[in-house]
């Protein structure tokens, strides 16, 4: 802390990079942590996520179970290791394809002349009218409950924002000098995306992607938790803490330990956002 | 700005309102024709006791046995006379089971907007430009708030006050103390997203020149930030405020199940889990017109607000 | 009833129960804890359900819960208790054809619906014959009048029921709530709004329906005019309580917070985990009752490979530590079924019981001898390459009672030690209900509240078919099934029908027809100031003796 104060800059010039800097080494830990997690669970602990033990049901937390065990005797702590994959990759893949998704529509938007513009900017208008989860929530209600189903829902409830964004970085990119020269130049339409476009949108594409990707989580495991999400004996976070739900005067355990997860690896990717944000407006700004 | 130019922005604020919504609900009912299933078998739930000739007796009645084409029409129809149907799984009107709903939810938003934006205020006034330590806390509490998902958040506070301590009633709407804590839930997270938006905008107003000018007046640090810095910031924060109080519907979905309490959101659930299209519809107008309404109240603030958007 | 909606009070599998009694009370003591005590009248109650009625009108809803929260409102013509036995209520006598066609009703003559309106024969027929018709959508009661044919009206005071067919089953089905009266001027003025209760449910019963609030509850209040409750009734006149209020708290933890912080008095159910907490507290007191009717079972699917197989049949019968499963998600505290009824039904089959223990030895010898001997790299059972795989959908969250899908994850795990893969998608109610009523799945779970053995027919009988609104989800026919369940409802004589449904039992399991899990259990928290809590032989919640003590 008293590093902190002395390097801290003068008052009323403030910058938003140093005021998140304690949390950099943890979140760089926290996120090597959940990485190797996802990838390999099998590093962390020898329990399985999914065979039942009755006899040890609703143990608390101790040496033997570190984050207790649940109603049918499984380990929450491999439930919840076993669980990063599932969660992480909710979260990762809904955003990825509202990325592409949201890219693909603003693109269109911007290059595709005046009515098209229109018809999928008022398309966008729409879609944004209604509240992310609320979204989520008909388009799962429409393709029906499961993982890759509440994966696309999330897609679609998020990608309006991000093609307001591509359509707007496009709409710049388009109308600045040089890439009007380039067209003077002869220059073809799909060259002149690949070229220009892509390039310059890119960035501030990524920082809200990463800003997204937590959102992403957290509404992916609401949906789960709301049962819609992946099935049983699956574990995932979001349908772990709904289970644990029923057990929160006699097991905390249960409800508490996924949440926790959900939260930190929200928080850690936000951390890592908002610094990207901070760097890239600081850039763009001059 | 004159009388008239003020009266046509509205206008044509409000036909570009009638658009969303018409919009809406024609991508609502096109969307939820696709859906698979039958309607006749949410209206009679989970049992299967009924026969062959109810189940033909209630497609009939609902005309489901007409083509999708003529159920539009006729639902634009009614639409047009502010009927939005029947519920298929409640049989009762649409527009009473949101009316009988809407006031906890209403509740429920305002009381989590006030809570949002008291505590982001003050957060932000009290930590803008600050010790870099006090700051660096501050910003890690708010992300901290924004990550946190509100459903557990809400198990959290559930256990702790009304499971453990026993402070507040532990599920309903019957009461005051019952809206504590789903309020205080639902504005965490938002208050974390607030105040992050506050701080900077209020550090970026205490590095500008008038602030120096009215220190040199004399004013105390307190009436500084809180008289002329947060004014300054005050636009983000209302442009802001009315883009979350429209996401606060979808929030309720989540907080009104942990909570055991009655609302909109637990309405839209039980609909959109039980493809109850005609009340779904009705709620994503719902949505829809919130969302319409509080856009154009914004746009109109800034007119009145800031002179400088006025000749555009 | 119905399947799967959790029943809200099943507080003693018939007749009642009485709080600090044992459940082997008779119907007719009606003490409650603290004997010497005399009832008070006045004050509230604040009852805490786990589900809400989707609708309220008795004649229409499928839903345990509407019949639980209407039992207080309506009356039936006769009364049944623990034993079996039919008392006078609104009928003062009656009788049966010898053909068990006609059933003769004699109708008491001072009972008055809450408007104002006689209770007569005429108000009978109007009943009957709107529950029949089709604009109605009964999905149950109707089942319950069977072939009705018709009603006549003799005298303002007699009534004749007429039907196409033998119904053994009526005058049990007459004293359900479902079978119940509204006034016939609440009919002709409200017609098909009667579903969404309040005022409109206008009946002769102890309580008034006065509001209902979505999501929230059901406020009803004292009939001062009631004087016709049923002999078996521990008081007379009107009930104690001024205020009766149900309240729908879904979640389990909340719905024991509420009990606990003394938000409800009583609260059902309470979730197994819960009891001991519960049961700890002084203030406190657990009522735990078997459930009459089907217990909750796996009810499998013969036409569909590879439960066409009797051996695979039998080696999911036998291949799931039921025992063990049981125990450790409900804590001991609902047992585990052997047979398609629970002990509390009438004609139950005891010799069932320990006949077809965990045997997975037994179970693996009947797969390899079924065909399934290869294994794929999950460790499955294969047969010519196939997987030996069942899918048994999940219906949506909202429908899922008594943690049945942690039931079904450790039977899931034990069978995946068997080989046998277990799918469990989760399904839109529409999708569901098509999929599985219409033969496709391969597994069915639901259980069936009624305090008749003629579930049996409902379960087993090939007319009983679900594309036609039945409920024999095996799909199975069998003449001597078929035979059996037939004859019972021709006949009043208990040695016969005793013979014909332990019979049936038997056959059920023999054939490996379903897996029986548990024996669906009341349990349900009362605060100890609560006192005279009855329940009603259907098993529905009577808050007509309660009082509010000390």
């Amino acid at each position: 802390m008293t590093t902190l104060t002395v390097a801290a800059p003068p008052r009323r010039r403030p910058r938003l990079r140093t005021a998140v800097r304690p949390a950099h080494v943890a979140t760089a830990a926290v996120l090597t942590l959940i990485v190797l997690a996802a990838a390999f669970p099998g590093l962390f602990t020898s329990a399985s996520p999914v065979d039942t033990d009755p006899v040890h049901a609703l143990t608390a937390p101790g040496a033997a179970h570190w984050f207790g065990t649940d109603q049918l005797g499984r380990d929450i702590f491999a439930r919840v290791l076993y669980g990063t994959r599932t969660s992480v990759w909710l979260g990762l893949g809904s955003t990825v394809l509202a990325v592409a998704a949201g890219s693909v529509l603003g693109l269109a938007a911007a290059l595709g002349g005046r009515w098209t513009d229109q018809a999928l900017m008022r398309l966008v208008d729409a879609l944004l009218a209604l509240p992310p989860i609320l979204l989520g929530l008909l388009a799962v209600t429409i393709l029906g409950p499961g993982t890759l189903n509440v994966m696309i829902a999330i897609a679609v409830a998020f990608s309006p924002g991000y093609a307001r964004l591509v359509r707007a970085e496009a709409l710049v990119v388009r109308t600045s000098g040089y890439v009007e020269s380039a067209t003077v130049l002869g220059l073809r339409r799909p060259l002149l995306v690949v070229r220009h476009i892509v390039p310059n949108a890119l960035g501030p594409l990524l920082v809200l992607a990463t800003v997204g990707f937590g959102s992403s989580l957290i509404a992916a495991s609401g949906l789960s938790f709301l049962g819609l999400g992946p099935q049983p004996p699956s574990p995932e976070w979001g349908t772990m803490l709904s289970e644990g739900r029923n057990f929160l005067a006699t097991a905390w355990w249960i409800g508490v330990f996924p949440g926790a997860a959900i939260t930190f690896t929200a928080l850690s990717v936000n951390v890592v956002g908002r610094r990207a944000q901070a760097r890239f407006t600081r850039r763009t700004d001059g | 700005m004159s009388l008239p130019a003020l009266l046509r922005a509205i206008v044509k604020r409000l036909v570009a309102a009638l658009a969303v919504l018409s919009g809406a609900a024609t991508l609502a009912f096109l969307t939820l024709q696709l859906i698979p299933g039958d309607p006749v078998a949410v209206m009679l739930g989970p049992g299967n006791a009924a026969s062959p000739e109810i189940r033909a007796e209630i497609t009939h009645e609902y005309g489901l046995d007409r083509s999708p084409a003529e159920q539009y029409l006729h639902y634009l129809g009614n639409l047009l006379g502010g009927n939005l149907g029947e519920s298929y799984q409640l049989q009762r009107p649409v527009t009473d089971l949101i009316g009988d709903q809407l006031w906890p939810t209403v509740q429920l938003a305002l009381f989590a907007l006030l809570l949002a934006v008291t505590g982001a205020v003050a957060l932000a006034a009290a930590t803008a430009g600050r010790h870099p330590a006090l700051r660096a806390a501050a910003s890690l509490a708010e992300l901290l708030a924004a990550s946190t998902p509100a459903y557990w958040t809400g198990i959290l506070l559930l256990t702790a006050f009304s499971f453990q301590l026993r402070i507040f009633p532990v599920a309903g709407a019957q009461d005051f103390a019952s809206l504590v804590l789903p309020a205080v839930t639902l504005a965490l997270s938002l208050a974390g997203v607030l105040a992050q938006v506050l701080r900077e905008g209020l550090e970026a107003a205490l590095a500008q020149p008038f602030v120096v000018t009215a220190r040199a007046r004399g004013l105390s640090d307190t009436a500084v930030r809180l008289r002329h810095a947060l004014r300054h910031a005050a636009i983000p924060l209302v442009t802001l405020t009315g883009w979350l109080t429209g996401s606060l519907l979808g929030g309720a979905v989540l907080v009104e199940t942990v909570f055991g309490r009655p609302g909109i959101g637990a309405l839209t659930l039980q609909a959109a889990t039980n493809k109850d299209i005609p009340l779904v519809i009705g709620l994503v107008l719902l949505s829809a017109l919130v969302f319409v309404v509080l856009s154009t109240v914004i746009d109109l603030l800034y007119l009145v607000i800031d002179p400088r958007l006025r000749t555009r | 009833m119905p399947v799967n909606r959790s029943r809200a009070l099943v507080l003693a599998a018939a007749g009642s129960l009485f709080l600090g009694a044992c459940s082997g009370a008779g119907d007719t003591d009606g003490a409650a804890a603290g004997a010497t005590a005399t009832p008070v009248s006045g004050g509230s109650l604040t009852y805490a359900v786990d589900t809400e009625p989707v609708s309220f009108d008795i004649h229409a809803s499928p839903q345990d819960i509407t019949g639980a929260i209407q039992r207080n409102v309506f009356d039936s013509l006769v009364h049944q208790d623990s034993k079996g036995e039919f008392h006078p209520w609104l009928a003062t006598k009656w009788s049966a054809s010898k053909d068990l066609k006609t059933y003769t009703f004699h109708l008491r003559d001072d009972v008055k619906f809450t408007d104002g309106t006689a209770f007569d024969a005429e108000a009978v027929k109007i009943n009957f014959d709107r529950i029949v018709n089709k604009s109605t959508k009964s999905q149950y009661a109707s089942s319950l009048l069977g072939p009705y044919t018709g009603t006549t009206v003799v005298d303002a005071r007699t009534v004749e029921v007429h039907f196409s067919a033998p119904v053994a089953s009526f005058l049990q089905a007459a004293s359900t709530p479902y079978l119940g009266f509204y006034s016939p001027a609440a009919i002709k003025k409200y017609g098909s709004k009667l579903s969404a209760g309040g005022a409109a449910a206008v009946g002769t019963g102890p309580f008034e329906f006065t509001s209902y609030t979505k999501g929230q509850s059901v406020t009803l209040t004292r009939n001062p005019a009631y004087k016709w409750a049923p002999s078996t009734a521990a008081h007379t006149g009107p009930a104690y309580l001024d205020k009766l209020t149900i309240r729908f708290l879904s979640q389990d933890a909340t719905r024991v917070g509420a009990l606990t912080s003394g938000q409800v008095q009583v609260a059902d159910p309470i979730p197994p985990a819960d009891v001991k907490t519960v049961k700890a507290n002084s203030q406190l007191q657990v009522l735990t009752t078997d459930a009459p009717g089907a217990n909750y079972a796996l009810v499998l699917n013969t036409t569909q490979k590879p439960l066409d197989d009797i051996r695979v049949r039998r080696a999911v019968l036998r291949g799931i530590d039921i025992d063990t499963a049981v125990k450790s998600v409900y804590f001991g505290v609902y047992k585990r079924a052997w047979g398609p009824i629970s002990p509390t039904t009438p004609y139950y089959d005891k010799a069932l019981e320990n006949t077809w223990t965990y045997d997975p030895t037994l179970a693996a010898k009947s797969l390899d001898e079924a065909g399934w001997t290869g294994r794929d790299s999950d460790g499955y059972r294969t047969k010519s390459g196939k997987r030996l795989s069942i899918e048994w959908p999940l219906m949506p969250q909202e429908y899922i009672r008594e943690q049945r899908d942690t039931l079904g994850q450790a039977i899931q795990a034990d069978l995946k030690k068997l080989g046998i893969e277990i799918k469990r998608p989760r399904l839109d109610i529409g999708t569901y209900i098509a999929k599985v009523y219409g033969g496709q799945e391969g597994i069915a779970d639901y259980s069936w509240a009624r305090f008749d053995p003629d579930v049996l027919r409902l379960y087993f009988n090939s007319s009983s078919d679900p594309r036609e609104g039945g409920q024999n989800a095996t799909f199975y026919k069998d003449a001597d099934l078929d035979k059996w369940t037939d004859q019972a409802q021709t006949t009043l004589d208990k040695n016969t029908r005793q013979d014909l449904y332990a019979k049936t039992q038997q056959r059920a399991i023999d054939l490996a027809l379903e897996v029986p899990l548990y024996v669906r259990t009341a349990v349900v928290g009362v605060a100890s100031d609560v006192h005279g809590l009855k329940t009603d032989p259907n098993t529905w919640a009577n808050f007509y003796d309660t009082w509010i003590g000390k």
